[in-house]
């Protein structure tokens, strides 16, 4: 036991005192989220601001007077209440100008009324409707935002000529249409944390692992440190604990740098509604997500540390373990973007699986105490194994020495 | 004190493709220690001598339960090296040129490190570390990261972490290789004055006249194989007429004879 807790503060204070590991394993991740978060929030609502300014170019040909202004209307104060547009006739351009000019982005909608259009629609004949062409560039997004305002304006302008056309405007009304939101505001929130969290988790509590596991085992083979410690009399179960146990601390660290990120990110990302996300969560569900957190960090590094003991390289442990990596990184993505989470008990029983699974639960109210506690009773099963087999390869001088 | 006992100690290695090639042979085991027996008492300095590759630092790493034996066992005291090795390693300092120290640290916190995984207990600690500190010159770079040093002050900082639990047993293959002739004679003085207080010493050299200056008695090994096994004067009597050099040579050109027939 000494000698574990020994090994285990010599484990840490190596990554502690090493300022180019502190910065790799708890500044990176940690800020490298937060900018990449904040560069695409910032990016997408630079896109959301330019599309919403950009003024529409529309031509229009034989545009009635009444949707004319309807398109152009201003709110009390003068601002363009709708759309900021500018409306110019046809003039002389051919169809083939016109479509060049929409397809060059030069317009970005034209409205090509039939001659008679206002007149009919003033007086209707029921049995020959006028038409009107929209042309507009569905590969642009000014263009396809220039659409969909514009249509959302024809709507009112049908809904008006319709009403119009009734006797009684009251005919118009067919039903009242009044949806009542009755949803767990929680739950709701619950589900975009439980859609993104479980992923992030456990790629980040893997990614930490990785940085520091392959040079704690696979580094002491490769630089000729191993043989110094195997031949105290430390027991080598004792070897196997202390590394890992300080190797799932240092990971899980490593994994509370990159949630800061998420947060501190989620914010630029999302903006002002993201910060409630985690609030609505009391001291019970954190209390869980730590648990599962724990146990998932003990397998994950038992893993790690068992491929970076078969390793003779850093190297050689590094491109062992992207294999095991890549299948954390689908597992979490499947938990993220499957259905709903499971909740058969068997389920839990599967390593990464399980915890994202139960993870998803908390983060959306569904907990589960018992597949909670399968989750983290089988974790600790897996790490003991792990642990044995770590073990075993400390002892085996073809696993130790072969060059 | 306890002194170590060697039994019929074989040793072979899987010989990979690579090794094969290099060793120009087909033979997929290589029979590094090849029933080696020998005793070293308490009070006196053991030297197994042997040319490159003859099996020293094989058998030095069998006996200090780094490796496993095919057969044959070693008993330091009454403990057994296969059985019993925890308890081996509990009473031997071992050190070859190939155990290195991690860069990071320095040999201040190594050297306590290493007296805890030891077992010394923490009011020891200190006391031995400036016993041997002093003795090996460690002193002045204590507090320097083991990257910053070089070779020769590696080389101390290992020995002196190797003693750390001052054991009864002190295994040493090559001690002063990579040493000058000042700190080599540290560490020769060292031995003597350990031989002396009635400890095991044995050490492994390649350098005749090192075995002759400091080895009460010596094995000579070559090909695996122990092939005298006495007191340097005994030896030398086997043939009055030739030197000690001439001797060695002689044994070892027997031994690689076959090779060339
Ligand atoms: N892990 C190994 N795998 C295969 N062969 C090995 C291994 N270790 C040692 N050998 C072989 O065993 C033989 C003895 O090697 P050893 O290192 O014990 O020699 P040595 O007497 O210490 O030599 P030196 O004076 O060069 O240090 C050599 O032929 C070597 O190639
Ligand atoms: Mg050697």
């Amino acid at each position: 036991m000494r000698n574990i807790w020994t090994m285990f503060k010599k484990e840490v204070y190596r990554v502690l005192s090493d300022a180019r590991l502190v910065v790799m394993v708890f500044i990176v991740p940690g800020l490298s989220i937060f900018v990449m978060y904040s560069l695409m929030g910032n990016i997408m609502q630079g896109q959301a601001d330019a599309v919403e300014e950009h003024e529409i170019i529309m031509i229009a040909e034989n545009l009635p007077q009444d949707l004319k202004t309807m398109l152009e209307a201003r709110d009390l104060e003068g601002n363009q209440s709708q759309l900021n547009i500018t409306i110019d006739g046809r003039e002389a351009m051919d169809d083939d100008t016109l479509e060049q000019k929409i397809l060059d982005g030069d317009i970005d909608i034209a409205l090509l009324f039939d001659e008679d259009f206002a007149e009919k629609i003033a007086n209707p004949d029921l049995h020959a409707p006028p038409s009107l062409h929209i042309l507009y560039n569905h590969g642009r997004q000014p263009s396809s935002f220039a659409y969909n305002r514009v249509n959302m304006v024809l709507m009112e302008y049908r809904e008006r000529a319709l009403i119009e056309r009734l006797e009684d405007p009251n005919h118009y009304i067919v039903f009242e249409h009044l949806p009542v939101q009755i949803a767990d505001e929680r739950v709701v929130s619950g589900q975009a944390m439980a859609m993104l969290m479980p992923m992030l988790v456990i790629i980040f509590l893997f990614a930490g692992a990785m940085s520091i596991g392959p040079d704690a085992i696979a580094g002491e083979k490769e630089r000729n440190t191993i043989a110094t410690l195997l031949i105290t009399p430390t027991k080598r179960s004792e070897i196997a604990i202390g590394k890992v146990a300080s190797l799932a601390v240092l990971s899980l660290a490593s994994a509370l740098s990159s949630f800061i990120g998420i947060l501190a990110g989620l914010q630029n990302l999302m903006g002002e509604d993201a910060s409630a996300g985690l609030s609505i969560y009391g001291l019970s569900e954190y209390v869980l997500i730590l648990l599962l957190l724990m146990s998932t960090v003990l397998f994950i590094v038992g893993l790690i540390a068992v491929v970076s003991a078969f390793a003779k390289t850093i190297k050689e442990a590094s491109m062992l373990i992207m294999p095991f990596y890549f299948v954390t990184i689908i597992v979490g993505v499947a938990s993220s973007f499957g259905a709903e989470p499971a909740t058969a008990w068997f389920v839990h029983l599967i390593p990464l699986y399980g915890a994202t699974n139960a993870l998803s639960a908390v983060f959306t109210f569904n907990v589960s105490l018992l597949n909670i506690g399968i989750v983290c009773a089988a974790s600790v099963v897996y790490t003991i194994v792990l642990v044995f087999i770590l073990n075993r390869m400390f002892q085996s001088e073809r696993i130790m020495f072969q060059k | 004190m306890i002194g170590l006992r060697v039994e019929h100690l074989r040793k072979t290695f899987n010989l990979s493709k690579k090794q094969r090639k290099i060793e120009r042979t087909d033979v997929r085991r290589k029979i590094a220690v090849d029933d080696v027996s020998f005793e070293a008492k308490p009070g006196e300095i053991f030297g197994l001598l042997g040319p490159n590759g003859a099996g020293k630092t094989t058998a030095l790493r069998c006996i200090a339960t780094l490796i496993k034996p095919d057969s044959g066992d070693v008993f330091v005291g009454e403990h057994s090296a296969v059985k019993d090795s925890a308890m081996v390693r509990k009473n031997i300092a071992f050190l070859t040129n190939e155990m290195k120290l991690e860069d990071h640290f320095t040999p201040n916190y190594l050297f306590t490190y290493f007296a805890r995984l030891h077992g010394v207990d923490e009011a020891d600690i200190e006391p031995r570390k400036a016993v041997l500190f002093e003795r090996f010159g460690v002193d002045k770079f204590r507090e320097v990261k083991v990257a910053d040093l070089s070779t020769g002050m590696k080389q101390k900082v290992s020995i002196a972490v190797s003693l750390v639990h001052d054991p009864d047993t002190i295994i040493f293959d090559e001690p002063t290789n990579g040493l000058d002739v000042l700190t080599a004679r540290t560490v020769t003085d060292y031995l003597q004055a350990m031989a002396q207080a009635g400890k095991t010493v044995i050490m492994s050299t390649h350098i005749l006249h090192v075995a002759q200056k400091l080895c009460d008695r010596i094995g000579i090994i070559i090909g695996g194989k122990i092939k005298a096994l006495d007191t340097i004067e005994n030896i030398r009597a086997i043939s009055p007429n030739e030197d000690m050099e001439a001797l060695f040579f002689k044994l070892v050109e027997e031994s690689e004879a076959p090779d060339y027939a």
